[in-house]
């Protein structure tokens, strides 16, 4: 059985020491790991999925908001948004997008560079295509009169459509750093797990957009 | 000279950037988080008792409140809207800038990673930014109140409709209310990326062959509250974008229509408050665990320590949290039985509610055991404070069980009762915590002893001072008194009560007082206290001894057999 020891008393005050060097790490399977690149790797994964679960939140409140609010629309102040024709193929190229950037990963990993920086633009391309379409489809409802004060079934495409579109602005900046990495500098570990993070998480907004969009066309 | 001044330079540069404000050193945010939470509850303890004053002598003219408030005081009286604003920024403050700060956010940077076998959290300089948009939500709330119009007045719950439309209903529902929604949406933002770097430290951090069973029980509390913040935070950052719209953007989420206001017809129509009070409640009764939680940890943590055993049972502290965790995610609608809900709704949140008892009373059993089973219980500040948590949280728990019925709640629910049963638990229990956390991990902080002469003499004047200013406010709530309400000295039938609104007044200016030794022990020990040795408490875990291993050779893995030899 452990013993524990007297305390031994410093000769001064001013902050603890600095801490021992701790045992090599890396995991056993039963435990953490360490900060080796693969140990950093894990790390990011879990912080994006961590993000990933405070983004579904957010977007289970708004969508929870818009069903009852629908659900209290006594008054007949629901009116059905028609679906800008753009939106769909903003669609389309959302999805290619995902699909051009998870290739580009695994080119990556293969070690294909050339092909993976050609896909990887591509989807980062597609992305801004994407993202620029959704303010030509705010413009177009605005044009047609729909504002957010006059109807909430407008008023809660806004707001989910402005809430992805912030999530899209983020990941698409993760986008361009490691296309620009690909591109000018030397790869690093580091970068790759921005491109593995990144990735996921461009593939995670790109299943919550279909999720959105399925709820615009058959429900709102 | 011209390298010379490079170099000073260079080195003042490193010393804010590396060492300094912007520091990524866990130890260093841990304190910057600390101090935050220290300043904000010296205010919010302020406000309360320019509140309690208000309540007891409405009429007192005090010139000083005429040059601060010129417009909410003027001819040095306080006005309801001032007090009003002062109950909005009290409770503001002390739930999020104290209560979640302090338990959570200073004390698991201090060592969790140390606590895990680590030198450092898992993003250092996602750290440093969480603690920068923390105090930029801080900022923004204290610039609310020092706009021309007055602060927010709408309470930290910010009910629609009122919150919602904007300066037609009032001073103080202007700019002031929305900036109060921005400071509390950026504080969402910096909880969540703090809560983001506990969770990633806990998964992917620890020493190898520390698994998830052998952590300490503070890194448990941390773990799951900061799940709690990620899972509770986003739905109020939602909800307040929401409500932001409807008030700068016209929108009608949580307004009703047909709503009329000083006389005045407000353009909105279709909206439900009850809507707002849905998700606001979704993270408001969470973050009654987010700030309860870390506390059960620590308070767990320095129990076995200073009972020089380890937990009574440890798996049992282990899930007793988590069980609550996940039923306080299900158990909003309590704080809405007066709402108009569905009476099936209300009980089916009461059942749940009450069932909250069942892991309570583990944990409290969890902790007496622990105590009553100790060979050799060193009564010092910490433990002190770790008892009166127990106190208080049992005290505290029972007076919910009143609450969480909704036929006992229809009475009580708008009444001092529950100001006094939440401040008794979520108050006074979490803040006792807190101290217990300061007492113990003091030289960690600062390298030196905090003072346990005026530290006892601190606990026994606030344990005594707690429940003499507490416990007559649920006879208050008993007798109707109703909460939230600025003048109750015109009510006839609140005329008994007034001598006990005096007494509680009195003791909140007494307590605040006695709030004074802890802050002089604090800084004085800071730079004064006696050194402190490389692990005064004997603790059993990695924080005290980094070496990670026992003079045996066993490694400090914890629950640590303990010997009871020294």
């Amino acid at each position: 059985m452990a013993t524990l020891t007297e305390p031994k008393v410093r000769s001064g005050g001013g902050p603890p020491p600095p801490i021992t060097p701790l045992l090599p790490r890396g995991g056993d399977g039963s435990g953490g790991s360490g900060p080796d690149p693969s140990a950093s790797a894990a790390t990011a994964r879990i912080a994006v999925y961590i993000g990933m679960c405070a983004s579904t939140m957010t977007f289970m409140a708004l969508l929870s908001a818009m069903f009852v609010r629908r659900g209290l629309a006594t008054n007949n102040d629901w009116h059905r948004l028609p679906v800008p024709p753009l939106l769909w193929w903003n669609t389309v190229a959302l999805l290619l997008s995902s699909v051009a950037v998870d290739i580009g990963r695994r080119a990556f990993r293969a070690g294909r560079r050339s092909e993976f920086r050609m896909l990887w633009l591509t989807g980062t391309a597609l992305g801004t295509w994407f993202l620029i379409g959704q303010s030509i489809n705010w413009k177009f409802l605005a044009d047609h009169g729909f504002y957010m004060q006059h109807n909430p079934a407008s008023a809660f495409f806004y707001v989910l459509t402005w809430a992805h579109a912030a999530h899209v602005i983020g990941a698409l900046a993760a986008l361009y750093y490691v296309a620009c990495r690909a591109l000018f500098f030397p790869f690093v570990p580091m970068n790759r797990n921005v491109l593995e993070v990144s990735a996921i998480f461009w593939h995670f907004l790109d299943v919550m957009w279909l999720l959105l969009m399925a709820i615009f066309e058959f429900w709102s | 000279m011209e390298a010379a001044t490079l170099t000073t330079r260079r080195s003042v540069r490193h010393r804010i950037f590396s060492t300094g404000l912007f520091s990524t050193d866990h130890r260093v945010i841990a304190r910057q988080y600390f101090f935050l939470s220290l300043f904000a509850v010296v205010v919010g303890v302020c406000l309360s008792l320019l509140m309690r004053f208000h309540l007891v002598w409405p009429q007192a003219k005090v010139s000083w409140f005429e040059k601060i408030w010129s417009v909410r005081a003027e001819s040095g009286i306080m006005t309801e809207e001032l007090y009003l604003s002062l109950m909005t920024l009290h409770g503001t403050i002390m739930v999020f800038f104290v209560l979640t700060l302090a338990p959570l956010n200073a004390f698991a940077n201090l060592v969790l990673p140390e606590q895990l076998g680590q030198r450092e959290m898992a993003f250092p300089r996602l750290n440093m930014l969480s603690f920068w948009v923390t105090m930029a939500s801080f900022l923004t709330l204290i610039a609310s109140c020092v706009l021309d119009e007055g602060g927010p007045i709408a309470g930290w719950t910010a009910y629609p409709p009122l919150s919602a439309v904007g300066s037609v209903s009032g001073p103080g529902e202007g700019l002031g209310q929305t900036f109060w929604f921005f400071s509390i949406g950026v504080f969402c933002i910096g909880s969540l990326l703090s809560a983001m770097n506990i969770i990633s430290t806990v998964i992917e951090c620890r020493r190898p062959g520390m698994s998830l069973m052998q952590m300490p029980l503070t890194c448990w509390n941390w773990f799951v509250t900061a799940i709690l913040s990620v899972l509770s935070f986003p739905v109020l950052l939602a909800a307040g974008l929401l409500i932001l719209l409807d008030r700068l953007a016209g929108t009608s989420f949580f307004v009703p229509g047909d709503l009329l206001i000083a006389e005045r017809n407000v353009d909105h129509s279709g909206g439900s408050p009850l809507l707002w009070q849905h998700l606001f409640w979704f993270f408001g009764h969470p973050e009654v665990y987010i700030a309860i939680l870390p506390g059960m940890g620590i308070v767990s943590h320095i129990i076995s320590n200073f009972s020089r055993r380890p937990p009574f049972s440890y798996r049992a502290s282990v899930w007793a949290p988590i069980a609550i965790a996940f039923l306080g995610m299900l158990v909003w609608g309590h704080h809405m039985f007066i709402s108009g809900i569905s009476p099936y709704s209300a009980l089916t949140f009461s059942l749940v509610t009450m069932s909250i008892g069942a892991p309570s009373a583990a944990l409290t059993l969890n902790w007496l055991g622990t105590a009553f089973q100790s060979p050799r219980l060193e009564l010092n500040t910490a433990m002190l404070f770790c008892l009166g948590f127990v106190s208080l949280f049992v005290t505290g728990g029972l007076t919910g069980l009143f609450l969480g019925q909704p036929e006992i709640d229809a009475y009580f629910h708008d009444t001092a009762f529950v100001v006094a049963h939440f401040h008794m638990i979520m108050g006074m229990a979490a803040l006792f915590a807190v101290f217990a956390a300061t007492f113990y991990w003091f030289p960690l902080m600062f390298g030196r002893m905090l003072g346990e002469e005026l530290g006892k003499l601190h606990f026994y004047l606030t344990f005594v001072g707690a429940y003499a200013l507490f416990l007559p406010m649920h006879f208050a709530g008993f007798a109707g008194n109703p909460r939230r309400y600025a003048d109750f000295t015109n009510f006839d039938f609140l005329k008994p009560v007034m001598p006990l609104q005096r007494w509680i007044t009195m003791t909140a200016f007494a307590l605040g007082a006695v709030q004074l030794i802890f802050i002089w022990n604090l800084f004085w020990s800071m730079l004064r206290g006696a050194p402190a040795p490389s692990n005064p408490w004997s603790g059993a875990t990695l924080e005290w001894n980094p070496e990670g291993e026992l003079p045996g050779g066993e490694p400090y893995f914890y629950p640590v057999k303990m010997d009871v030899t020294t």
